[in-house]
């Protein structure tokens, strides 16, 4: 299929990677625009420290600068360091890991997050995947992605209390859940955003949408 | 339910579960649908069933015991996790492992890509009424079985690689196993090639089904063979080389149309690619230590414990206390059977891991699916899952 496949010339994807920026030129590039710090945790790769209220900018940014095209979120990660050794900052960090289908570089931008105020705004406008990443790190660690049009819990059960990658969750605790999701306000908004008017949810059997 | 259509007419539209446990969902995943007659009108998906809290129970314990429970990530390729995970703490390290281990690594991953893709061509085969195909492929993927046997001991859970190297070196005749299993499995992909390939019914059944734009894939975080099915070149084993991947001669398979067929057809040709990439490796391999003389990871020698009070510590502290990787945020990834797999190892300098995310590739996938089955017809939406080879293991952790 590779051989015979008419190129299209035009679509980026068919050429060849193209070797991206240094770390010293994303630095460059990055760190006064966005007032951002390098992180010295990330002694392997390079990590940028930016502010909660510029990473949207900053995302922003990253995806549409034609010479940066990180038009791929690899990953969204919580972490919490209330136990980590000598650790003053704030408790939280978010942590988004970029790359680029057009160029050979990667970067990840790093939010220091307070515990009193985890919120932080949601990249779901920029990169459609980022909703899901953004759910599980809500599910995870209870960090807010302000403008996230569903937040709700993605691998843990509809029921459960607390979030329990946070450090002072014990790992030994048990919950009792029973009632599964129904999940019907979520087809309902998609069937609006179709064009859909819902009139009536009820239908014979499927109405509870759970049984299963 | 009752709604009103965009056209202002009444319709009823039945809402209905496919999955958790539904056997075209191989693995607990659960849509919920609303369809009109037999077409798929919205519909949103669940994940979860499956989640075990991995990245919750690896931080109890140390990074030696993170290897076992990696196996149970992507079950159909246990290696592939092993030593995505195994690389990972060595950059932190700062090491390589030996040149024969590297090179074994890389037959043992080329070998899992070719076990994951046949699983995933079967099953989605079988979804779609085209038994005999499994037979053919099954059979073969045993036979890798057989040689994991003879490895390691273990069939599906592996655990075969050691932080800076392996369990231990491969068996007498090893080679000579692995290099007749790879006849077998060109053998095996002709014969399902034949039957499929200008297969009237199996090309209707998946020609222009749940397409998705290389734009879409790319904005949906997509990565591997399903990504290079929408015509994305891009392969982590070209792009960013590891392991020496730049030495084989292979070629990335890409699609056109980003549709079942070409996402199944991307696969059974990258087993052939990797058919190839075993032959390679294998003519490099070379006899040699396979593991790392670094004193921070790697035992030492047991007469040299039974006679020096050093090596005697080093045995001791390896064996009670575990690896130390230096503190930090480190980041690496492997091109997996299904794309990108990803550990971001976060470490206090201490035994056990502070925080490991791993970034599951068919997470993206997944994500995307429910979006991509809009409109299209129920039958059509087992071909499709299975073509994305979804395995709940990883997705759920």
């Amino acid at each position: 299929m590779s051989a015979a496949a008419p190129a299209t010339p035009t679509s980026p994807y068919r050429l060849a990677i193209q070797p991206g920026k240094s770390i010293e030129e994303l630095k460059t590039a990055l760190i006064e625009r966005f007032a951002a710090t390098v992180d010295p945790a990330d002694r392997w790769d390079l990590t940028l420290l930016v502010s909660r209220d510029r990473l949207h900018e900053a995302a922003a940014f990253l995806r549409d600068d034609l010479a940066l095209r990180f038009d791929v979120l690899l990953d969204v990660i919580g972490i919490d360091y209330l136990s980590f050794p000598d650790h003053r900052a704030e408790r939280f960090a978010v942590t988004y890991l970029f790359k680029s289908t057009v160029f050979r570089h990667r970067l990840k931008l790093k939010v220091r997050l307070d515990e009193d105020d985890a919120t932080i705004a949601s990249l779901t406008d920029l990169y459609p995947i980022a909703e899901w990443h953004e759910r599980e790190t809500w599910d995870q660690f209870g960090i807010v992605f302000a403008g996230h049009p569903n937040l709700k819990r993605l691998l843990n059960h509809h029921e459960f209390q607390g979030h329990p990658l946070r450090k002072d969750y014990p790992c030994q605790k048990r919950q009792k859940l029973s009632l599964n999701d129904p999940m019907l306000d979520q087809l309902e908004a998609r069937l609006k955003a179709k064009g859909y008017q819902v009139v009536s949810a009820a239908n014979g059997s499927a109405q509870t949408g759970a049984g299963a | 339910m009752r709604t009103i259509a965009p056209g202002g007419d009444h319709v009823d539209l039945m809402t209905i579960n496919l999955g958790p446990s539904h056997p075209a969902t191989h693995g607990t995943l659960r849509l919920f649908a609303a369809l009109d007659g037999e077409n798929v009108i919205a519909a949103v998906g669940e994940m979860g069933y499956l989640h075990r809290g991995f990245e919750k129970m690896i931080e109890q314990g140390t990074y030696q015991q993170v290897l076992p429970y990696t196996d149970r990530l992507n079950y159909c390729s246990a290696m592939m996790n092993n030593i995505g995970f195994c690389k990972s703490v060595e950059k932190m390290f700062g090491i390589t492992p030996p040149e024969r281990c590297i090179r074994l690594r890389v037959v043992l991953l080329e070998l899992s890509r070719i076990i994951d893709h046949l699983v995933c061509i079967c099953t989605n085969l079988v979804d779609l009424g085209a038994l005999t195909n499994f037979w053919y492929f099954f059979n073969t993927r045993e036979e890798v079985y057989t040689i994991w046997e003879k490895l390691c001991g273990a069939r599906l859970t592996n655990t075969v690689t050691r932080i800076g190297g392996m369990y231990r070196d491969a068996y007498p005749g090893f080679a000579d196993d692995v290099r007749r299993v790879l006849g077998r499995v060109e053998h095996a992909v002709a014969e399902v090639r034949g039957l499929i390939e200008h297969n009237k019914i199996f090309i209707d059944r998946t020609k222009d089904i749940c397409p998705i734009s290389a734009e879409q894939a790319v904005a949906w975080g997509w990565t591997g063979p399903c990504l290079r099915a929408c015509g994305v070149d891009r392969d982590l084993r070209k792009d960013e080389p590891y392991y020496g991947y730049e030495e084989y001669q292979f070629d990335t398979v890409i699609g056109t149309s980003g549709d079942t067929f070409d996402r199944m057809m991307v696969r059974m040709l990258e087993i052939l690619e990797s058919v190839s990439i075993t032959r390679q490796a294998l003519d490099k391999l070379k006899p040699g230590p396979v593991n790392t003389t670094d004193a921070r990871l790697s035992l030492p020698d047991r007469q040299r414990v039974y006679h020096d009070m050093e090596a005697l510590i080093n045995s001791f502290k390896l064996i009670y206390e575990g690896v130390r990787p230096p503190a930090g945020e480190c980041y690496d990834a492997i091109e997996a059977a299904n794309g990108e797999l990803g550990f971001l190892i976060v470490s206090d300098g201490g035994t056990n891991p502070y925080r490991i995310k791993v970034r599951p590739p068919c997470f993206t996938q997944w994500a995307a699916f429910p979006g991509m089955m809009e409109g299209a017809m129920v039958p059509d939406l087992a071909a499709a899952l299975g073509s994305i080879n979804i395995i709940a293991g990883e997705l759920d952790r």
